[in-house]
C-alpha cells in the first residue's frame, strides 16, 4: 500500500485523483507544505491554472525549492499531471516567462495549430509510444487519454515518453528515471489511466 | 486522432433533473445521482451538468451537491448554471468540475472570460451560447435560460468570447431543445468556421445520424445531448458505434 | 467528499410545493400543477367525470371481439399478471367477457408465500397459466447492481414484467395484451400518454420506469453474460409486426380503483396480509415481493414521498379519505425505514442479493435527495432512534 502525498498548492480539485489513488491501491493523503511530504513514498503534482500563478503559489508554500530536493535526494518517484507536468519543466512561457521546478528538460510553450487543429486541446486522444516504459506497462499503443490543456512541454527526446499527434507531435508523457508527468488526466481517463496510475504506484 | 466527444446534458432545477422542450415545459426526469452513476457506469466521455434553475433565481451554484455528485464521477464533467464570478468558478473547480460553463453572466460581465481564463487558464472556460432563431431565419443570442434577448448575433459573440479567452464554445439552440428533430447544423457550422476553440453541439438530437450530421456538415467537435438518452433505448455508446461506422472519430 | 468553506446553498430554499388537493410533490417525475395548485394526477381522476364510460366498455367489447381467436385453437390474449389484487380483477373481467386468456407471471425477485397463494389462485378462477421465473443466481447480481448503481433494487423487475408477456406473446402468436392500470392516468403524466391506450416499444422507453439503466449496459460493467439476459429482452420489432401485438390498459376502459379492485378479488379469494404492508397505507397490495419495500423506500428518499402517499392520494380524490387525515397517516407511515419487508427481516434479504446493512446504509445516504430531508451541518441525513429521516419540509403545503 504506497503512501502517495499529492501536493495541494490550493488550485484544484484533488479528489478525483485522491479517489483514483485509492481505486489503484494507494494510500493517498494531502501536503500542503514541505514537512507533510515526510514519510510519502509516492508524490503526485497535480494542476490546473495558469503556470505563472502555479509557480507562484507553490513558492510560497515553500515547494518550489523544498520538492526538487526531496525527489532528486530520496529518489521518491514523482508524477506531474497535466499543468503538474508543466511545472517540472525548466522554463514556462504561460502567464509571462517563469521558472519551473526544472525537474525535467525542456520548455513550456503554447500549442500552435500545424493542421487547423483547434486550441485548447480538448478530449480525448490517442498516444504513440516511441518505446516500451514502466509507466505504460500494459497500456495498448493508440490508447486514448483525456486531454485538456493550451501549453506543452517540449522535452528532449531521451525523455519522451508518448506522444500524441495534435499540433504537431506533442509530448504525452515525459520523463526523466523517477520523476515522471503526463500531460493528460489519468484520474480522468478511467480504466486506461488507472492502469497508469497503477504502474505509477508500482513504479 | 482526436475523437469527437459525445457529451449527455444533465439539466437540474431545484431537486432534480428536467428535460424540457425550447427551454420550457420542463418535465422532472429524476434525480440527479442515479443518472450521474449510470453514465459513469458506461464511462461516457464527458458530462455537462446545468443548474437552470440559478440564473433565474439569482441563486449561486450549489456546490455542495456539484461535490457529491462529482464524487460519482470519474469522467471529466463541465459544470455550469448561475456562475457569476470568478469567486463561483474557483469553488466549482475546486468541488470537481474540471470546466466551468458561463452563459448570461459572461454577456454581463465580459471580463468574467478573461479573468477567469487568466487564473485558471482557458481550457477551464467554456462559453454557454444560446441562440434563437427568427422568422426571417435571422439568429439571436439569448439569456437566462433561453428567456431574454440581447440582440447580439451568436457568431460574433462567439468571436468575442474566444476573444476574451474562452477556451470551448458550448452552442445551444433554444427551439430545437428537446425536440429531438435535428441540430441547427448551419448555425453549427458558421460559428465554427469562425473561431479557433472547440465547438460543442448543442439542442435537438434525436438520432445518430443527426449527431453525424452537427459533426461532418456542422464541423462541430463534439456533441451533446440530453432528450435522446433520457428518454429512448439509446446509449453514448450505441451513438459512438454508429458514428464510428460512418467513418467519424471517437472514442470505443 | 471535501466541503469548502465558503459555498452557500442559495436560491431553493426548501419549499417544495405540494398539490393543493392530493399530498404529491412536484419532485414526482412527469407532474404538472395548474394554475390552483392542483396537480395532473388529480386532473386527470377530474377528467373522469366527462367520460362516457359506457361508450368505452362498447369500445373494449369491440376490441376483444376483434382479438377473440375465431376457432379457439389459441388464446384470445394475454393478460400479464403478478397474482395481485388487479391482475386477479382483470382476469376477473375478461373471464366474464368470455375471453379465454392466457395469464402469464414473470416472477418476483423475491416471492412471499401469501404472493404465491395468491398466484394459485388465479389458476384456480379457471386459466391456462405460465409461469416464467428468470434465472435466481442472475437476478440477484442485477438487483445488487441496480440497488447500488440506480437505487432501485427492483428494476430487473419492472424491465421483466414487461418483456416477458411479450416474448410471450411473439411466441404463442397472441395479438391482444390486456394489461391493468396505465400508471400515466392515475398518477399523471404527459398528456400525450394519458389519453393513449396502447403500448408500444416508444412507450416502454419513455414512461417504462427505465431510471436510465437498460439491459444492454449489463455486460459491459458486471459479469452478467448476454444469454443470461434473454428474457428480459423486447422482442424485435419485425416480430411484433409480424405477429401484430398490441395493448391495451383496462384502466383505459373501465374506471379504475384498486382498492375496489381489492375487494373484487377477495370476492374470488384472494388473500390479503393481516395489517398494512411496511411504509405503506394498505393491506392487500404489494403482498409478493419482500424486496419492494427497499424499492418504495428509495422511492422515499430520492422524491420525498413513498408508497403510502400513493395509496392516500388515491382515497382523497374518491373522498373516502380527507386531505388532513390523510397528512396524518402519511406522517405515520411513508418512508419509515425498511427493518422488515412483508415481515422478513431487512439483514436477509439482503444478504439474498449479497450485500450488508453497512453498505445499504451507504447506497441510501447516497441516493437521498439531502434537499428534501433535514440534514446535520456536514450535510449527513438526520435519523431518528428508528432509523427514519425526517421531511425539511413535510407540511404537505397550507393545508395541513
Amino acid at each position: 500500500m504506497s503512501r502517495v502525498a499529492i501536493i495541494d498548492y490550493g488550485l484544484c480539485n484533488l479528489d478525483s485523483i485522491l479517489r483514483a489513488v485509492e481505486v489503484c491501491g494507494g494510500t493517498p493523503s494531502l501536503a500542503r507544505t514541505p514537512d507533510e511530504l515526510a514519510g510519502c513514498e509516492r508524490i503526485i503534482l497535480p494542476g490546473v491554472g495558469s503556470f505563472a500563478r502555479a509557480m507562484e503559489n507553490l513558492r510560497v508554500a515553500g515547494f518550489a525549492d523544498a520538492l526538487p530536493n526531496i525527489v532528486e535526494k530520496n529518489g521518491i518517484p514523482l508524477l506531474g499531471i497535466c499543468l503538474g507536468m508543466q511545472l517540472l519543466a525548466q522554463t514556462g512561457s504561460e502567464g509571462g516567462e517563469s521558472d519551473g521546478l526544472g525537474l525535467l528538460h525542456g520548455q513550456v510553450q503554447r500549442l500552435v495549430p500545424t493542421r487547423g487543429e483547434r486550441v485548447p486541446h480538448i478530449g480525448w486522444n490517442d498516444v504513440t509510444l516511441p518505446a516500451p516504459s514502466p509507466l505504460f506497462d500494459g497500456i495498448e499503443p493508440e490508447t486514448d487519454f483525456y486531454f485538456v490543456h493550451s501549453y506543452r512541454l517540449e522535452s528532449p527526446a531521451e525523455e519522451i515518453l508518448a506522444t500524441v499527434d495534435y499540433c504537431g507531435t506533442t509530448v504525452a508523457a515525459a520523463g526523466r528515471g523517477h520523476v515522471m508527468a503526463v500531460q493528460f488526466h489519468p484520474e480522468k481517463s478511467q480504466d486506461d489511466g488507472f492502469r497508469l496510475l497503477g504502474n505509477f504506484l508500482a513504479y | 486522432m482526436l475523437k469527437h466527444r459525445v457529451m449527455p446534458t444533465l439539466l437540474f432545477k431545484e431537486v432534480g433533473l428536467v428535460k424540457g422542450v425550447g427551454y420550457d415545459s420542463w418535465r422532472r426526469v429524476g434525480p440527479a445521482m442515479q443518472t450521474v452513476k449510470v453514465y459513469n457506469m458506461r464511462q461516457v466521455d464527458e458530462l455537462i451538468f446545468l443548474d437552470i434553475a440559478a440564473t433565474p433565481s439569482g441563486a449561486r451554484p450549489d456546490f455542495h451537491q456539484i461535490d457529491e455528485l462529482a464524487d460519482e464521477c470519474f469522467m471529466p464533467m463541465t459544470v455550469g448554471g448561475g456562475v457569476s464570478s470568478v469567486e463561483d468558478i474557483r469553488e466549482l473547480l475546486w468541488v470537481g468540475a474540471d470546466k466551468v460553463a458561463i452563459n448570461t453572466a459572461a454577456l454581463e460581465d465580459k471580463d468574467l472570460i478573461s479573468k477567469g481564463a487568466e487564473q485558471f487558464g482557458n481550457q477551464c472556460i467554456t462559453v454557454s451560447i444560446d441562440f434563437c432563431r427568427h422568422g426571417d431565419g435571422s439568429a439571436e443570442v439569448m439569456t437566462h435560460c433561453g428567456r431574454q434577448q440581447t440582440g447580439l448575433d451568436p457568431v460574433s459573440w462567439a468571436r468575442e468570447a474566444e476573444a476574451r479567452g474562452a477556451g470551448e464554445i458550448l452552442l445551444g439552440s433554444v427551439e430545437r431543445d428537446g425536440t429531438m428533430q435535428g441540430y441547427d447544423v448551419e448555425m453549427i457550422r458558421t460559428v465554427s468556421d469562425a473561431v479557433g476553440i472547440p465547438v460543442i453541439a448543442s439542442g435537438g438530437a434525436g438520432t445518430f445520424a443527426h449527431m453525424a450530421e452537427a459533426l461532418e456538415r456542422g464541423g462541430a467537435d463534439a456533441v451533446a445531448a440530453a432528450s435522446m438518452f433520457h428518454f429512448t433505448e439509446l446509449t453514448p455508446k450505441d451513438a459512438k458505434r454508429y458514428l464510428a461506422e460512418h467513418g467519424l472519430q471517437v472514442r470505443l | 467528499m471535501r466541503f469548502t468553506n465558503s459555498c452557500q446553498t442559495e436560491g431553493f430554499d426548501g419549499m417544495v410545493q405540494y398539490c393543493t388537493s392530493c399530498l404529491y410533490p412536484d419532485t414526482k417525475p412527469d407532474l404538472s400543477f395548474d394554475d390552483n395548485g392542483v396537480c395532473s394526477a388529480c386532473a386527470a381522476y377530474a377528467a373522469r367525470e366527462d367520460v362516457d364510460w359506457d361508450a368505452r366498455r362498447g369500445e373494449f367489447l369491440d376490441i376483444v371481439a376483434q382479438y377473440r381467436s375465431a376457432d379457439g385453437s389459441n388464446y384470445d390474449c394475454i393478460v400479464p399478471v403478478s397474482g395481485g389484487k388487479d391482475s386477479t380483477y382483470q382476469v376477473i373481467r375478461l373471464l366474464e367477457v368470455g375471453m379465454n386468456p392466457l395469464c402469464v407471471t414473470a416472477t418476483t425477485d423475491a416471492l412471499s408465500d401469501i404472493g404465491r397463494r395468491n398466484i394459485e389462485n388465479i389458476k384456480h378462477l379457471g386459466v391456462d397459466y405460465v409461469e416464467m421465473t428468470t434465472n435466481p443466481v442472475v437476478r440477484r447480481q442485477i438487483n445488487h447492481l441496480a440497488l447500488s448503481q440506480i437505487g432501485d433494487i427492483s428494476w430487473p423487475e419492472h424491465v421483466a414484467i414487461f418483456t416477458i408477456p411479450i416474448r410471450i406473446a411473439v411466441q404463442h402468436g397472441i395479438q391482444l395484451i390486456v394489461w391493468g392500470e396505465n400508471p400515466q392516468n392515475e398518477y399523471g403524466g404527459p398528456a400525450s400518454a394519458s389519453g393513449g391506450n396502447t403500448l408500444t416499444r416508444r412507450w416502454l422507453e419513455e414512461f417504462g420506469g427505465l431510471l436510465g439503466l437498460r439491459v444492454s449496459d449489463l455486460p459491459e460493467v458486471a459479469d452478467i453474460e448476454k444469454r443470461h439476459l434473454i428474457q428480459y429482452t423486447y422482442p424485435e420489432d419485425t416480430d411484433l409486426a409480424r405477429v401484430g401485438v398490441t395493448g391495451i390498459f383496462l384502466g383505459y376502459y373501465f374506471p379504475w380503483d384498486g382498492w375496489t379492485n381489492a375487494l373484487i378479488a377477495q370476492a374470488h379469494g384472494f388473500e390479503t396480509a393481516p395489517q398494512f404492508v411496511e411504509g405503506s397505507l394498505a393491506n392487500y397490495e404489494n403482498l409478493d415481493n419482500h424486496q419492494t419495500g427497499i424499492h418504495d423506500y428509495f422511492k422515499f428518499l430520492k422524491f420525498g414521498f413513498g408508497r403510502a402517499t400513493d395509496i392516500a392520494n388515491n382515497h382523497i380524490r374518491r373522498g373516502r379519505l380527507s386531505r388532513a387525515d390523510a397528512v396524518q397517516m402519511v406522517h405515520a407511515h411513508d418512508g419509515k425505514f425498511p427493518w422488515t419487508c412483508l415481515g422478513k427481516p431487512l439483514d436477509e434479504v439482503l444478504s439474498d442479493i449479497g450485500m450488508t446493512i453497512d453498505a445499504f446504509n451507504r447506497i441510501c445516504d447516497q441516493f437521498t435527495n439531502k434537499r428534501l430531508f433535514v440534514v446535520d451541518n456536514r450535510g449527513k441525513p438526520v435519523r431518528d432512534a428508528n432509523g427514519n429521516l425526517t421531511l425539511a419540509d413535510s407540511g404537505y403545503g397550507s393545508e395541513s
